[in-house]
């Protein structure tokens, strides 16, 4: 199956400075991709290059088999896009703001006075439907963009910061709610978030961008199996570990790496099977193991260890990600 | 078989623009300036010159029609002592006034259709349109080429009207509008409304907000109302030819910058300025 998104070594700079730096990466149909940076790492330019409302200097990119540079309102037409400020007009209502747009996309006016109430009420903001946006939340304008952006009901759904400017509640509805339209109609959706908990709660894999350039590209747990190799455990002794079970955790064949908890330890092993030799072995010296839990690195841990590496960049996904910390849990830069 | 693409998106075009006028016919801050100029200009003013040229004594003007150039005065010299006035101000002087009106009705339009897309956020919802960008830029010029010449037109209608009652007594028919007012209305005005246009275009490709552009813009606004009171003041009295031909410098200008305006209204370009 083609991808429905695909750039290969996408270059944008503003005057002189670069903004998407060699960005190659895809997304398949259906699939939920998060562009993961801070700001200014190319998130929202790399969507205006997808869209074809930009030009890259270098590079090219496909969207739903057409190129944005060459073919802008083909790659429009079957695109919405959720831009980080909502876009409203403040002088019309929740209806004339998506009606209009959906006007110059050749949508009649009955279809698409139709659909926008539809959306309104499903996206909860029904009341403002009729009247003039002004005074609207925050919350409540980025549903309404959201509307417009799903009324055309296009193929590919951009949504750059969906809940910037949101108060954790608002935030946290707006993430439900994306979490049930971003699946629908085998819609492929390209996330622009550095919230790491939106990202992982809604995409399938995510593309860590610093400064332009991509860090890393994959499903989350296959970064963090490249940055940190084998399992990691939890082992819950009653207490901080004394050196000698320390010492004698690290004698056991098959332990990568061992750690200090407040409760006991933390061993990173080769693979599960390792974990009752390490329990032995802590028996073996009289050592009370009360639990042993495998924890798997959050998304969290893959984009701060990405992070803390100072390196300028990594080769295409094909090649992976570059080389590790010790630990998911090392602390944060 | 595959067709071309049409010279015009109108369907796109047609949607952009009831866009804008809906928007704008709902900001009072962008309507009641718009209304009030062209009320005080075309009913107002003329009403209350009028009523006072009515009831003064005939003046003697002919030192002031002497001193006028060419074959200018010949149309008022001919009339009647007591008529003179009354054609005079109301028949050539309040004219170039008029053009107050498109001019400021298209820059106001023009600074909230450019500069206030930028100011209001709403530009890159425009961007992610799958509409051509000179479909854009002619949709952006015509919702405020269109109303400032509507407007222009309809505060004619009023202006002939107030015009022509407060003359009739003095006159007893119609005079307005004269041959002046036809080529003001139907070449000049919608010149310098294209002017207006052309230049605030321009001013607000650097203007980040409406207030900004408005600013900018009034550079170009002031020139003309010194235009206007020096021609309220007899100075810069004009024949026919040379309207006409002040009306084709101001097209020829207008297109000029609403064309260079046109090269530089890319979505690349206004994407990298919000």
């Amino acid at each position: 199956m083609s991808p429905a998104i695909e750039t290969h070594e996408l270059c944008r700079s503003f005057a002189g400075v670069a903004a998407v730096d060699g960005l190659t990466l895809d997304a398949r149909p259906g699939e939920v991709l998060a562009l993961l940076g801070p700001n200014g790492a190319g998130k929202t330019t790399t969507v205006r290059l997808l869209d074809g409302v930009l030009r890259p200097d270098r590079g090219w990119s496909r969207v739903l088999g057409a190129d944005p540079a060459v073919d802008g309102d083909a790659v429009r037409r079957r695109t919405g896009v959720l831009t980080e400020a909502a876009g409203l007009d403040d002088r019309l209502s929740g209806v004339e703001n998506l009606v209009l747009p959906a006007r110059v996309r050749g949508i009649d006016e009955a279809t698409a006075t139709r659909r926008a109430h539809e959306l309104l009420g499903r996206l909860g903001v029904a009341a403002l439907a009729e009247r003039a946006v002004r005074g609207a939340s925050t919350g409540e304008r980025k549903r309404i963009a959201l509307a417009r952006a799903l009324l055309h009901e296009p193929e590919v759904l951009f949504l750059d910061e969906p809940t910037s400017g949101l108060d954790p509640v608002a935030a946290r509805d707006v993430v439900e709610l994306l979490a049930t339209l971003a699946g629908e109609h085998g819609r492929t959706v390209v996330l622009c978030t550095h919230h790491l908990a939106e990202a992982g709660r809604l995409a399938h894999r995510v593309a860590v961008l610093d400064r332009g350039r991509l860090l890393a590209f994959g499903r989350p747990a296959d970064l963090a199996a490249e940055l940190w190799p084998g399992v990691e455990a939890d082992l819950d002794l009653g207490g901080a570990a004394a050196p000698a079970t320390l010492a004698a955790l690290r004698s056991v064949r098959g332990v990568l790496d061992v750690a200090l908890t407040v409760d006991g330890a933390r061993v990173r092993v080769e693979g599960r099977d390792v974990l009752p030799a390490v329990v032995a072995a802590l028996v073996a010296v009289e050592v009370p193991v009360y639990g042993a839990v495998t924890r798997a690195p959050s998304l969290e841990d893959v984009y701060f260890a990405l992070h803390s590496q100072a390196v300028p960049a990594v080769p295409p996904p094909a090649a992976g990600v570059p080389r590790a910390p010790s630990s998911p849990a090392e602390p944060r830069t | 078989m595959t067709g071309r693409a049409p010279a015009v998106d109108r369907a796109a075009v047609r949607a952009l623009l009831r866009r804008d006028l809906v928007a704008v016919r709902r900001s009072k801050a962008v309507v009641i300036p718009m209304l009030i100029v062209p009320v005080l200009l075309l009913v107002v003013l003329p009403l209350l010159i009028g009523l006072g040229a009515r009831g003064a004594p005939a003046p003697d003007l002919t030192r002031f029609l002497d001193s006028l150039p060419g074959d200018l005065a010949a149309p008022i010299a001919g009339l009647p002592s007591h008529e003179q006035l009354v054609v005079l101000v109301l028949g050539y002087l309040l004219a170039p006034l008029f053009l107050i009106v498109p001019l400021m009705v298209s820059s106001v339009l023009a600074a909230d259709a450019f500069a206030g897309e930028k100011e209001r956020r709403t530009m890159e919802t425009l961007l992610h349109l799958p509409v051509r960008d000179r479909d854009l830029f002619l949709a952006k010029l015509l919702g405020a080429f269109l109303p400032a010449v509507a407007i222009s037109w309809l505060g004619f209608l009023a202006f002939a009207v107030v015009a022509n009652t407060v003359a009739w007594p003095v006159l007893g028919r119609i005079f307005v509008p004269t041959p002046m007012w036809l080529v003001m209305i139907l070449w000049v005005g919608p010149a310098v409304a294209a002017l207006g246009l052309g230049v605030m275009v321009r001013v607000s490709a650097r203007a980040r907000t409406t207030q900004e552009a408005n600013q900018l813009g009034g550079a170009v606004v002031l020139p003309l109302i010194f235009l206007a009171v020096g021609q309220s003041s007899g100075l810069l009295l004009v024949t026919l030819p040379v309207a006409l031909g002040v009306g084709a410098g101001l097209w020829a200008i207008a297109v000029l910058l609403l064309g260079r305006g046109a090269r530089r209204f890319t979505r690349d370009r206004l994407a990298a300025s919000v």
